[in-house]
């Protein structure tokens, strides 16, 4: 009986080298050295969004939307909650990121195509093609507010550097509109191209858009609500994400669907030039760059997978293999 | 047997995973979430396949996730959600049925008021539910109130009895029994007015009796 409640001296060992080794992992400047990078990939076709670890690229998990086709992704500034949008449900999934998993999940409207978060992360604005409106939805209690009535088939949307005004591009219109944040009213109406897509702030405070059904990328100057630049760069233009190649830039890089590249262009709307194209996987569509430019992230529909780009190399350094019709990637840098 | 015991094993761990991860968001239509039960003139539910019903008169029409309802001229409508929350549609009134989804809180249910007029109590009980319409919300709990949406996208809330916190995109603020306050586009709730509300709510007398 005695042997039994004696504690052998070589366990105390053994406990005490655990109790350093736990204190070791979790010591506070540890975590402030190495802070977590992640990349959000939302699959269309697999209702899902694949979590991949920002810096090593190996997935690490895969996150079922609990809705369908799920399309455009949004995350906060904290990075602690992402937003997806899910175009055949109408519904805006919340996905908590520590826990990676799915925690509410919100009707928006017919054809939820496009979620953009305010500068203040308060409110996510959703595009709802189906019904030509903007569903405005408080973050913390997930409630929607409001609507404010658009063009036709609205599917960008983006807001200007000081947050006063918010862009909306609208396929059926050929245009992009103007929204004063402050009254919620649509001040102008900027024709475009055809089929405008996606909208992005630039490094310039102006913004870049896609027009999706022909070959072109344009710019928008908020100092005069007026587009002031545009440049072919191939069949079926998706996404733009802004980054440097060493010295040079900051450069836009534009997944071109219909030639399966990245055109480079340079970032100067006075003189806009294609730089160069960089080969990547089956009809590019997503793109985002991390916070420093040096890596841009592209996903492929066809091919169902994600490319890191290396800005000052041009080169694809990574290929992760995510889920079915990958659309949209955001990247949370800590 | 064992066979036997091993499927029941992993039926019961299958209910288990069910329990643990929570109702599933409703969006599809299966269940009623609810009856329409009277209508004076003729009601019509457009069921998100394009389907329409129509009720005339008194009824139990069940009504699904999705449904948008919808009333003419001269034409008021009862309805009844299985939590006991009952809204009555005045003339010229469309809304559609929906909901939201939390893990932490389940179901809340949704009716996004596009135009018209309705009334709402929610009976015994704190209820999950909330009205919008296209520039605010009214998030209820247990309560009794009308609301109106005007031609400008202006909503009227009227509370008759209890508590509805009123949020725009520009700020919410909690209206109590016998209070008036107006939504408007970019702008916040206004401060509640007192206000005689019977006026406000005679036109679903009717109805209710």
């Amino acid at each position: 009986m005695e042997r039994t409640r004696a504690v052998p001296a070589s366990l105390i060992s053994v406990w005490a080298l655990l109790a350093l080794a736990g204190c070791a992992e979790v010591k506070p400047k540890d975590q402030a050295l190495e802070p977590r990078t992640r990349i959000y990939v939302a699959n269309e076709s697999g209702n899902s969004v694949t979590v991949v670890d920002g810096t090593t690229f190996q997935v690490i998990g895969t996150v079922d939307a609990r809705n369908h086709s799920t399309h455009d992704l949004a995350v906060t500034r904290d990075g602690k909650w992402l937003f997806a949008t899910n175009l055949a449900s109408g519904r805006l999934s919340v996905i908590d990121t520590d826990a990676m998993e799915t925690v509410a999940s919100i009707a928006t409207g017919t054809r939820t195509h496009v979620v953009t978060l305010t500068n203040d992360n308060r409110h996510a604005w959703v595009c709802n093609i189906g019904e030509n409106n903007i569903s405005i939805i408080d973050t913390k209690t997930f409630r929607i507010l409001g609507t404010i009535a658009v063009g036709k088939g609205p599917t960008g949307l983006a807001f200007s550097r000081d947050g006063q005004f918010a862009y909306v591009s609208n396929q059926g219109d050929k245009a992009v509109e103007v929204i004063e944040t402050a009254s919620h009213r649509i001040i102008k109406t900027i024709p475009v191209g055809t089929n405008p897509h996606f909208l992005i702030l630039g490094p310039d405070g102006r913004i870049w858009g896609t027009n999706t059904g022909g070959t072109d990328i344009y710019v928008i100057d908020p100092a005069t609500q007026d587009k002031v630049a545009s440049l072919n760069v191939g069949p079926a233009p998706q996404q733009i994400a802004f980054g440097f190649k060493g010295l040079q830039g900051p450069n836009a890089y534009v997944t071109v669907g219909g030639l399966n590249k990245i055109v480079v262009v340079n970032a100067d709307a006075k003189n806009l030039r294609i730089l160069e194209q960089i080969d990547v996987g089956q009809r590019p569509n997503g793109a985002w760059a991390n916070r420093e430019g040096t890596r841009v992230y592209a996903v492929h529909e066809v091919s169902n997978d994600l490319r890191v780009i290396d800005t000052g190399t041009s080169q694809v350094i990574a290929t992760v293999p995510v889920g079915r019709k990958p659309i949209r990637v955001v990247y949370h840098g800590g | 047997m064992n066979s036997i015991r091993h499927l029941g094993a992993a039926l019961g761990a299958a209910a288990l995973v069910l329990l643990l991860w929570g109702a599933p968001p409703a969006s599809a239509q299966g269940t009623p979430v609810g009856t329409a039960q009277n209508a004076i003139g003729t009601l019509v539910v457009v069921r998100s396949d394009g389907i329409e019903d129509r009720l005339q008169g008194k009824g139990a029409l069940p009504l699904y996730e999705g449904d948008v309802l919808r009333t003419e001229a001269a034409t008021q409508a009862l309805i009844q959600f299985r939590d006991g929350v009952q809204v009555a549609l005045n003339e010229g009134t469309a809304f559609k049925i929906l909901s939201r989804w939390e893990k932490a809180r389940g179901i809340t249910r949704i009716i996004r008021l596009s135009q018209g007029e309705v009334w709402v109590t929610t009976g015994e009980g704190l209820k999950q539910l909330e009205v919008e319409t296209p520039v605010a919300t009214a998030i209820v709990e247990g309560t009794e109130f009308n609301l109106k949406v005007q031609e400008d996208g202006q909503s009227v809330l009227t509370v008759i009895q209890g508590v509805v916190q009123f949020g725009t995109p520009f700020g919410t603020c909690p209206i109590r029994t016998g209070t008036i306050s107006y939504g408007a586009r970019g702008k916040r709730c206004t401060k509640p007015a007192e206000t005689n509300v019977q006026p406000a709510i005679a036109w679903k007398q009717a109805l209710t009796q």
